[in-house]
């Protein structure tokens, strides 16, 4: 007997067996014995199993119990009201660094691009970004003397081509 | 906080709604009702004690936090038993995702001994006591696997369909089904005492 005809077999027990299906198992039961031996131990371990579960009672005094269930509950209301540090940075501080960040790169480099002596042709701008949050490429043709940088979000990387934020400076 | 004798003889749905308005004394009550049914169900799907007092702890702060959530489309009891199933499922993805894989996981799905075993024919429970039998399938139950137990314990402790045991699992009907018949399988088996060495 396959799989599938065991599978059959034990969803014609289990009132699973799609409409319609039913009658061609009887009958295939009543010509096959080995289907037969098979349903009756597929119902007898159900019958064995049916309203026979261990009893088993919590090993803790309803007091006891019920006090851990009380204090875990004050705590975690008192975290879901009270503001803490962390939550506070997460919404603001690192927004408004990320932003204060690549403005104060931008202008590193435009100071950079001022001075006549630093751009000279193997003048190769560095960024030093203030957040680990933010990332930058750069790219310089010494023939027009134009320096583009790429200024992207790290955590939306994915999105970076959609998202960053060219900032072109042209220096001679 | 002690209960009162109103709550005491309050029904559920009467103690769900003061516990909704904050009333933690109707939800003390609620836990004193139905702990060891949740405790149960924890234990006989981790067959751990520590483990299932931890998960049933958690699935009662969990029903305080949910109980808007709860509309009244099962019993309470049920809808909390609900809430523990899925803790312990969580808790044994975690404790799988941390094992290699063995022979007997790839078992589960296909077998293993129990496929080519031969019908138990004689019905191995018919003479036993009730509490003799309990232990007996407590046992039996200890040595299946947690993908085994777990399906067994939904179908005929449950009462749950394949496709609502499908759905809880997170795995496709067919499975469900597999599980299921080697699981009741290796019950006969062990029920009747046969050892799976002699089945080879």
């Amino acid at each position: 007997m396959n799989e599938e005809a065991q599978f059959k077999l034990q969803a014609y027990l289990d009132g699973e067996l799609p409409a319609g299906e039913s009658a061609g198992v009887q009958e295939w039961l009543a010509r096959d014995p080995e289907a037969r031996a098979l349903l009756a131990e597929l119902q007898n371990t159900n019958a064995a199993l049916a309203g026979h579960e261990a009893e088993v009672k919590l090993p803790e005094t309803r007091d006891f119990f019920w006090s851990k269930i009380e204090r875990e509950i004050g705590r975690q209301s008192v975290a879901a009201t009270a503001p803490s540090r962390k939550s506070f940075w997460a919404r603001w501080g690192w927004r408004g660094l990320v932003p204060a960040g690549g403005f104060a790169a931008v202008c590193l480099l435009a100071l950079h691009l001022a001075n006549p002596g630093a751009a000279s042709a193997e003048f190769v701008p560095e960024l030093e970004l203030a957040s680990d949050d933010m990332g930058a490429y750069t790219y310089r043709n010494q023939e027009d003397g134009l320096t583009m940088i790429w200024l992207y979000d790290r955590s939306s990387a994915a999105q970076s081509a959609q998202s960053s934020t060219p900032a072109i400076l042209a220096s001679k | 906080m002690k209960t009162d004798a109103s709550q005491s003889s309050a029904s559920d749905e009467q103690l769900v709604e003061a516990a909704r308005q904050g009333d933690m004394g109707a939800f003390e009550e609620l836990v004193a009702r139905h702990r060891d049914k949740i405790y149960a169900r924890a234990f006989s799907m981790m067959r751990n004690e520590d483990e299932a007092v931890d998960l049933s702890q958690e699935a009662w702060v969990q029903s305080w936090q949910r109980l808007n959530q709860f509309h009244g489309e099962s019993s309470f009891g049920t809808w909390v038993t609900r809430i523990v199933i899925n803790l312990c499922l969580d808790q044994l993805r975690k404790r799988k995702r941390q094992r290699t894989e063995s022979i007997e996981e790839m078992d589960e799905e296909t077998g293993g001994v129990e496929r080519q075993m031969p019908a138990v024919t004689v019905n191995p429970t018919e003479r036993l006591e009730r509490g003799e039998l309990r232990k007996k399938i407590d046992a039996a139950l200890e040595k299946l696997s947690h993908e085994h137990r777990t399906v067994l314990v939904l179908h005929e402790f449950e009462d749950l369909e394949y496709k609502e045991i499908a759905r809880t699992m997170d795995c496709s009907i067919g499975t469900v089904m597999s599980r299921l018949f080697y699981a009741r399988r290796k019950m006969a088996a062990l029920l009747a005492d046969l050892k799976t060495e002699e089945l080879r």
